[in-house]
């Protein structure tokens, strides 16, 4: 791994939707847009799917970020699975800039045309993580 | 708004004449045993005696909602409770685990109340009821009111089918807040007559105090702080069982995944080279505190139930006032309102995903 040789590869683990995001991520891989691996994209039909708990549960067990990504507010495959999921979202977020998790956790839009956005985002979201850090729960006992 | 004022001996009246004249099959309200009050659920009306002495008592033992949590019965429950309980009712009411018209809910004024035993210990000094001033002079005392009271800024009874608000003296304003209510008084053998019960000026004065102590409560701010916070939790789930408004039939931390055992347990271990027993300690708390946050009444009864003495209020009624600040919407408040996460606009929250 990256770290055996000096430098820290955040671990970031993505919710994503099939319809959009998951199918930016091909369109991405198609263009031959180059990306940074970091991304361990985990495919749901819906963003309505996430559940706050998943983004809980990666990040105790020591994911170093975690987001979670679908289509664009009004173009959702399900009309509006993902007006839903963005309240939970909040709800979330808002719970974790409470109590200070909030910086390792994201959250976009992007749609299935958006290989370059998906390209870029991925490039960005592990720069912030790298410069964040190692998660510290990742080598707590929890 | 319908209602009439009453000396505190005709109470033990409409309440028997609620039961006498089937406006309700029974009622959930509070009792006095010894120095002690708790709730009794009452069919017989002769078993009503000195109401007046119980029903503005400072004392919160159990939520009254989580009584008749999931009662989806015919017979008709009238509940007699502080605000947060009558609150947690329509919430209840609202997530389809109590049926609207199978309820009537009687709102009690509450100035603030103390941890039941704290309140039998203390009768002598605390009596059957108290004002804010006699809060202060008892705090002098070294007898607090409970944290949830001292933040809620919900405590006049404005909310549920009938309130019962204190009108000073010995003195208490019954009056009908939405129509059932009134037709349940007048069903009751209460004459009644147009009554405003404007109270804008005191409700924005308990609003500004309970803001100045949520904000000298101690915050928790970052993964250090929650993990002791939580240090000495021992995931009861008391916390989750006294909770009115958390109310899944088969909790995810009941099951196997969330409650590994045996095997399951020993693979995690293995994974991660070794793992906190009893488990999911953190996980369970910001997965019960997210479950909660929309519905959260803020009474406080998952303090009062901790074994450990956790100071829960800290955790579970300060971070849901927050989302509830995001969503614009006060629980319990409106039996009409959608809940946050039944509902959307095209056109919000984006500054929240930043």
């Amino acid at each position: 791994m990256g770290e055996e040789k000096g430098g820290f590869e955040p671990k970031i683990v993505g919710f994503t939707c099939n319809w959009c995001t998951y199918a930016g991520a091909d369109l991405a891989g198609t263009s031959r847009k180059k990306y940074p691996p970091n991304a361990r994209l985990i495919r749901m039909m819906c963003t309505a799917r996430f559940d706050p708990m998943f983004a809980f549960k990666a990040l105790l067990n020591g994911a170093d970020g975690v987001f979670i990504s679908g289509c664009h507010p009004g173009e959702c495959h399900y009309i509006k699975g993902n007006f839903y999921a963005r309240r939970r979202i909040a709800a979330m977020r808002t719970i974790l800039k409470q109590l200070g998790l909030d910086d390792r956790v994201k959250s976009y839009w992007i749609s299935a045309s958006e290989g370059v956005k998906f390209a870029n985002t991925m490039k960005n979201i592990t720069e912030e993580i790298r410069e964040l850090g190692p998660n510290p729960m990742r080598d707590k006992i929890l | 708004m319908k209602g009439t004022e009453l000396n505190y001996g005709d109470l033990e009246g409409v309440f028997k004449g609620l039961l006498e004249n089937k406006v309700v099959d029974c009622l959930i309200m509070p009792r006095r045993v010894g120095n002690s009050v708790s709730y009794m659920l009452v069919r017989d009306k002769d078993k009503i005696a000195t109401p007046e002495s119980v029903i503005f008592a400072p004392s919160f033992g159990v939520n009254a909602a989580n009584i008749v949590k999931g009662w989806m019965i015919a017979e008709k429950v009238g509940i007699v409770a502080k605000p947060c309980e009558i609150r947690a009712a329509i919430e209840l009411i609202k997530l389809t685990q109590l049926n609207e018209d199978s309820v009537l809910l009687i709102t009690v004024d509450c100035a603030g109340a103390f941890a039941n035993e704290v309140y039998a210990a203390n009768y002598a000094d605390i009596g059957d009821h108290v004002d804010s001033a006699k809060i202060k002079e008892l705090a002098g005392k070294g007898i607090s009111i409970r944290d949830a009271c001292a933040i809620c800024d919900n405590r006049l009874a404005d909310v549920g089918d009938i309130a019962i608000a204190q009108a000073g003296g010995e003195k208490a304003v019954v009056a009908g807040l939405t129509e059932k209510g009134e037709e349940a008084l007048s069903a009751a053998g209460l004459s009644l007559e147009d009554k405003e019960l404007d109270r804008a000026a005191e409700k924005e004065k308990i609003a500004a105090e309970a803001k100045q102590n949520l904000e000298g409560l101690p915050k928790i701010s970052s993964e250090e702080a929650l993990e002791e916070f939580l240090r000495d939790c021992i995931v009861c789930k008391n916390c989750r069982d006294v909770c009115p408004v958390c109310y899944c039939k088969e909790c995810f931390f009941d099951q196997p995944l969330g409650n590994p055992a045996g095997g399951d347990l020993l693979n995690l271990a293995e994974a991660r080279g070794a793992i906190e027993v009893p488990t999911n300690q953190l996980l369970y708390h910001l997965t019960r505190v997210y479950h909660v946050s929309t519905t959260c009444v803020a009474c406080g009864a998952c303090e009062d139930a901790c074994p450990k003495d956790i100071p829960l209020t800290r955790f579970y009624p300060v971070l849901a006032k927050k989302v509830q600040e995001v969503f614009e919407y006060v629980p319990g408040k409106d039996a009409k309102e959608p809940l946050p996460f039944t509902t959307y606009e095209e056109d919000e929250l984006e500054e929240c995903l930043r």
